[in-house]
C-alpha cells in the first residue's frame, strides 16, 4: 500500500500539465487490482437489480411442491427451497431488494446526516453541541439494537427498515462531514471566499461541500455493504421483509430449519450476502486509497 | 459418510461465520442457540463416565414451563411436568379412564354425582396424608376460585363435595355431565398443607413418582425420585432435568450429542438426520392436535359460507402435508381429529380449483378479495401461513401474512372485544385435547358461548343447533346417543366450514437408545413414569 501512495504521488506531479480529475481516477483506479474487480462484480449487480425479472429462469414467487428442496442441479442452478421455488432466480430478485434497501436508507442518512455535519462543523457553538451530542447519544447504541427499536415503533416492513437504516446512517455521517468541515473551514480560499463578502450559504454549498464530496464517496460505499448486512440481520430476525419476500435475509430465517437436511437452502442467500458485503466493502477500501488517502487510518 | 459430514460441517462453519459477521456489525443480542447449548456444558451433570449405567436423564422440550399449578395451566410444556410430580384420582390412558390416585369410582345414571374411592396409604411429598380432606381441598379452592383454567372446564358445576369416610368422597353437580371425569383428570392432587402456605406456581407438591428440587426458569426444572411413592419400582431414572430448548437445530444437537436423552417435539426437518443415528430412536404417534385457519364468519367476506367452503377446496391438504409437516400428518377430515372419542369421518374437501372459483363467483368474489392472515412467530407457523397465502393466491384470494409475537397475538385476538370490533379474519392455530373429551374438542373453540375472550371461537361461530347438540350430548351418559349427537355436530360444522380445515399432527418424540420407558402421549403429554436406562 505504501508503494501505491508513493505511486499515486509521483502520478499526480508527472500528470500536472495536463490534469483532468476524472482520467486521474481513472488511471489509479485500475491500479487497485482488488477493487477493482469487485468494483466489477458491484457492476454486475447493479445491472442485476436492474434487469433480474427479465432473466430470471423461474418465476420467484411460483411453488413447486413436486421439487422441494432440491440440491443445486442443471435445471435449478442453486437448488430449490421448501415449496419447491426456484432459490437462483430468488436470489436474482433478492439482489434487487438488498441493493435498493441499501441504496435508498444510506442516501437518505447521508443527506441528513452530510447536512447536519456542514451546519455542525461550520456554524460550530450550540449548533454544533446538539447535533454531536446527540450523535453521542445515538452512537452510544449497536446499529443493530437502534434498528430494532426504531422498528418496535414504526413496525416490521421494509420501508421501515429503509427509514431504520437511515437513521442510524446520519449520526456517522454527521460526524465525518463535520470533521472535514472544520478542516477546510480554516483553508485560504474558504477565507478568501469570506472577506469578499460571500454568504454563508454560498460558502458551505460551493467551497467546503465540495471538498468533503470524496471522503463522502468513500464512507457511502462502506455504508452500503453495512446496510446490506443490517437489512438483511432485520429480516433474518423477522422484522423486515415479509417472509415470502425473495429477499435475501428473509430466506435464510426460512431456510435455517433445513441446515441440518438440506443446507443449500441458506448457503446460497448467505453466499450472495457475503459477496455482495464483501464487494462493496472492497471498492470502498479501494476509493479510500485513490480519493482520500489521509482518512486510511480512520 | 465420513466425506458428506465433513462437507456438512464446513458449511455450517461457514453459516455461523456469516451469522457472527451479522452480529459483529451491529452486535445482536447473543441468540438463545448459543445460549443455551453453552449453559448445557458447563452446569450440566448428565453427562457421565462411560461405561458406568447412567441414573439422570435430560428432556428437551421447545417452549418453557409457565407454571406449576396444575390447576391453572394451559400449555402442554408446563402439564408435562407437573405429570412427573402430580397425580389426580384418575388418569387417561389411550382413551380410557384408568384409576391412579383414586381406586375406582362410580357415576349415577344421570351423571350428577361422582364417588371416588381412593387409595390408602398415599402421602405427598411433604409427609402430609392423602385422604379425602385432601381431596376436598384441593376440589375447593378450584371451585372457589374462578381465575383458574380449571374453573370454567366442568367445576363450577359442582355444588356439593361431601367427604363420605377417610377414603370416599362424593361429588355433586348441578346437571348432568357425562364427560365430567375428563375434566377431573387434570385436577391433580396438591398437599393441603402446599395449598395454604405456598406459591403453588412455583412449589407443586404432590404425591407423584418424583419430587419436585428445583426451576430456574427459563434454563431447567429438575424433580429426583420420589422414595415413597406407592407405586414403588416403575420408575429407576433417580433424577430428571427438563430443559426449554425452543431452538429446533440447538435441541436436535443436544439429542445427538447425547447431552438430551429425550426431546419433544423433533423437529420435521431434522428427522433423516435423526435416523441415520443408531443410537437415537425416533417415534411417532397421532396426536389430538387439529390445525386450521379460523375464519371469522361475522366479518366479510367470510360471513358467506360459499366462500369459506371456496377456501377449504383451494388447499391442497396432500401438499400441506408434504411441505409444511414433512408428511408427518393426516388430513382434517372432521372438525375433530381420528383420535379424539366419537370422531365421524365427513368427506374431504377435496382439492379443486375449479369448484373453489365457482364458489367464489356464486358469492360475488370472481376477482377474490384481500386479508390478512395471523399466526404466531413459529417458523413452522409462518411456513404453513405462506403455504396458504401461495394456494389461495390461485383463486385470486391475496393473503398478507402477519406473523406475531404469542403475546401481542393473544392481545389482538382475546383482549376484551366483542364480535363486532374483532380485528382477526384469519387465525392459523391449532388445538389439542384429551381423547376421551369430545366436548372440550368442540365447545370451547366454536360454541356460541366461547367466543373471545371468554374462549377460543376465533371464528365467532355460532349455531344454534350446533349448540343445542352439544349441550344434550353432554348431558347424556347413553354413548350411543352422544356418538348420534357428535355425528351431527361434526357433520354441520364441516359444511358451514368456519375454518380451514388443514391436518393433524403426529406426534414426534426422539430418545436415546438406551432410554426407554418415556414416550409421549396423544395429547402432548410426556410420560415419565417409567423411565429407566437399560
Amino acid at each position: 500500500m505504501g508503494v501505491l501512495k508513493e505511486e499515486v504521488i509521483n502520478e499526480t506531479t508527472i500528470n500536472k500539465s495536463q490534469y483532468s480529475p476524472i482520467k486521474e481516477f481513472w488511471k489509479n483506479w485500475k491500479r487497485q487490482k482488488v477493487a477493482f474487480s469487485a468494483s466489477l462484480f458491484v457492476l454486475l449487480l447493479i445491472i442485476i437489480a436492474f434487469v433480474g425479472p427479465y432473466i430470471t429462469p423461474y418465476d420467484p414467487y411460483e411453488p413447486n411442491y413436486n421439487s422441494i428442496l432440491q440440491g443445486p442441479s442443471s435445471s435449478h442452478l442453486a437448488g430449490t427451497d421448501e415449496y419447491g421455488r426456484d432459490i437462483f432466480s430468488r436470489l436474482i430478485y433478492g439482489t434487487r431488494i438488498s441493493l435498493s434497501v441499501s441504496f435508498i436508507s444510506v442516501f437518505f442518512g447521508a443527506v441528513v446526516g452530510t447536512i447536519l455535519g456542514l451546519i455542525s462543523g461550520f456554524f460550530g457553538g450550540f449548533l454544533d453541541r446538539i447535533i454531536m451530542r446527540s450523535s453521542d447519544v445515538m452512537f452510544a447504541f449497536p446499529d443493530i439494537i437502534l434498528a430494532i427499536a426504531i422498528i418496535a415503533i414504526l413496525g416490521p416492513g421494509l420501508v421501515n427498515v429503509v427509514i431504520a437504516i437511515a437513521v442510524f446512517t446520519v449520526p456517522s455521517f454527521a460526524r465525518l462531514i463535520r470533521g472535514a468541515t472544520l478542516e477546510v473551514k480554516e483553508t485560504v480560499f474558504v477565507e478568501a471566499a469570506r472577506s469578499m463578502g460571500a454568504k454563508k450559504t454560498r460558502i458551505i454549498y460551493k467551497h467546503i461541500f465540495p471538498e468533503t464530496f470524496s471522503s463522502l464517496m468513500v464512507f457511502f460505499t462502506m455504508r452500503i455493504g453495512t446496510a446490506i448486512l443490517a437489512a438483511a440481520s432485520l429480516s433474518f430476525l423477522g422484522l423486515g421483509a415479509s417472509p415470502g419476500t425473495p429477499d435475501w435475509g428473509a430466506m435464510l430465517t426460512m431456510g435455517r430449519d433445513y441446515l441440518g437436511t438440506s443446507s443449500h437452502v441458506v448457503i446460497m442467500p448467505g453466499i450472495a450476502i457475503f459477496l455482495t458485503v464483501l464487494a462493496f466493502n472492497l471498492v470502498g477500501d479501494g476509493l479510500r486509497d485513490v480519493l482520500d488517502p489521509k482518512t486510511k487510518n480512520h | 459418510m465420513i466425506k458428506g459430514n465433513g462437507i456438512k460441517l464446513l458449511f455450517v462453519l461457514f453459516l455461523s461465520m456469516l451469522i457472527v459477521a451479522c452480529s459483529t456489525e451491529g452486535s445482536v443480542e447473543s441468540d438463545p442457540e448459543d445460549n443455551s447449548s453453552d449453559k448445557g456444558s458447563n452446569d450440566n451433570v448428565v453427562i457421565e463416565d462411560e461405561g458406568n449405567k447412567r441414573d439422570e436423564i435430560v428432556i428437551a422440550v421447545n417452549e418453557n414451563f409457565i407454571t406449576m399449578d396444575p390447576h391453572n395451566s394451559g400449555d402442554r410444556n408446563s402439564n408435562a411436568v407437573q405429570g412427573a410430580m402430580l397425580e389426580g384420582l384418575i388418569d387417561e390412558r389411550d382413551g380410557e379412564i384408568v384409576p391412579v390416585l383414586a381406586e375406582d369410582f362410580e357415576v349415577n345414571d344421570d351423571a350428577t354425582e361422582f364417588t371416588f374411592y381412593l387409595r390408602e396409604g398415599v402421602v405427598f411429598h411433604d409427609g402430609q396424608p392423602f385422604n379425602a380432606e385432601a381431596v376436598k381441598a384441593n376440589f375447593e379452592r378450584i371451585t372457589g376460585d374462578q381465575s383458574l383454567r380449571l374453573y370454567s372446564r366442568g367445576f363450577n358445576d359442582i355444588t356439593d363435595i361431601d367427604v363420605i369416610d377417610e377414603y370416599t368422597i362424593k361429588i355433586t353437580l348441578s346437571q348432568s355431565n357425562s364427560s365430567m371425569l375428563t375434566k377431573i383428570v387434570p385436577a391433580r392432587m396438591i398437599s393441603p398443607k402446599a395449598l395454604k402456605e405456598e406459591d403453588l406456581t412455583r412449589n407443586p407438591v404432590g404425591t407423584g413418582p418424583y419430587k419436585f428440587v428445583e426451576w430456574v426458569p427459563g434454563d431447567h426444572l429438575t424433580v429426583e425420585l420420589n422414595e415413597n411413592y406407592w407405586n414403588q419400582g416403575q420408575a429407576k431414572v433417580q433424577k430428571i432435568t427438563y430443559r426449554p430448548v425452543p431452538e429446533n437445530g440447538a435441541r436436535v444437537a443436544m439429542l445427538k450429542t447425547g447431552e438430551a436423552d429425550f426431546i419433544f417435539p423433533v423437529p420435521t426437518q431434522n428427522l433423516a438426520e435423526l435416523e441415520e443415528d443408531e443410537n437415537i430412536i425416533v417415534e411417532t404417534n397421532q396426536s389430538t392436535i387439529a390445525r386450521y385457519v379460523s375464519l371469522n364468519t361475522m366479518k366479510e367476506p367470510f360471513n358467506d359460507v360459499r366462500v369459506r367452503q371456496a377456501l377449504n377446496y383451494a388447499i391442497d391438504k396432500d401438499a400441506f402435508i408434504n411441505v409444511v409437516m414433512a408428511g408427518f400428518a393426516t388430513p382434517l377430515d372432521s372438525v375433530l381429529p381420528s383420535t379424539i372419542f366419537n370422531y365421524q369421518q365427513q368427506e374431504l374437501y377435496q382439492y379443486n380449483i375449479e369448484r373453489a372459483k365457482e364458489l367464489l363467483a356464486e358469492a360475488g368474489y370472481e376477482n377474490g378479495f384481500t386479508a390478512e392472515i395471523w399466526g404466531n412467530t413459529n417458523s413452522d407457523t409462518v411456513r404453513g401461513m405462506q403455504f396458504i397465502q401461495q394456494q389461495l393466491s390461485q383463486i385470486g384470494v391475496e393473503l398478507e401474512v402477519l406473523s406475531m409475537e404469542e403475546g401481542t397475538l393473544s392481545e389482538r385476538i382475546y383482549g376484551g372485544h366483542g364480535p363486532e370490533e374483532a380485528e382477526v379474519e384469519m387465525w392459523y392455530v391449532s388445538w389439542g385435547g384429551f381423547p376421551s373429551d369430545t366436548d372440550h374438542a368442540i365447545r370451547p373453540i366454536l360454541g356460541g358461548n366461547s367466543f373471545p375472550p371468554a374462549g377460543g371461537n376465533s371464528a365467532y361461530f355460532s349455531n344454534p343447533e350446533v349448540d343445542q347438540w352439544l349441550f344434550e350430548a353432554n348431558a347424556t351418559v347413553d354413548a350411543e346417543l352422544k356418538r348420534e349427537l357428535y355425528g351431527k355436530v361434526q357433520q354441520k360444522i364441516y359444511e358451514e366450514a368456519p375454518w380451514i380445515f388443514l391436518a393433524s399432527d403426529e406426534n414426534l418424540f426422539g430418545r436415546r437408545a438406551d432410554l426407554e420407558g418415556v414416550y409421549v402421549t396423544p395429547n402432548g403429554r410426556i410420560h415419565v413414569g417409567y423411565a429407566e436406562i437399560k
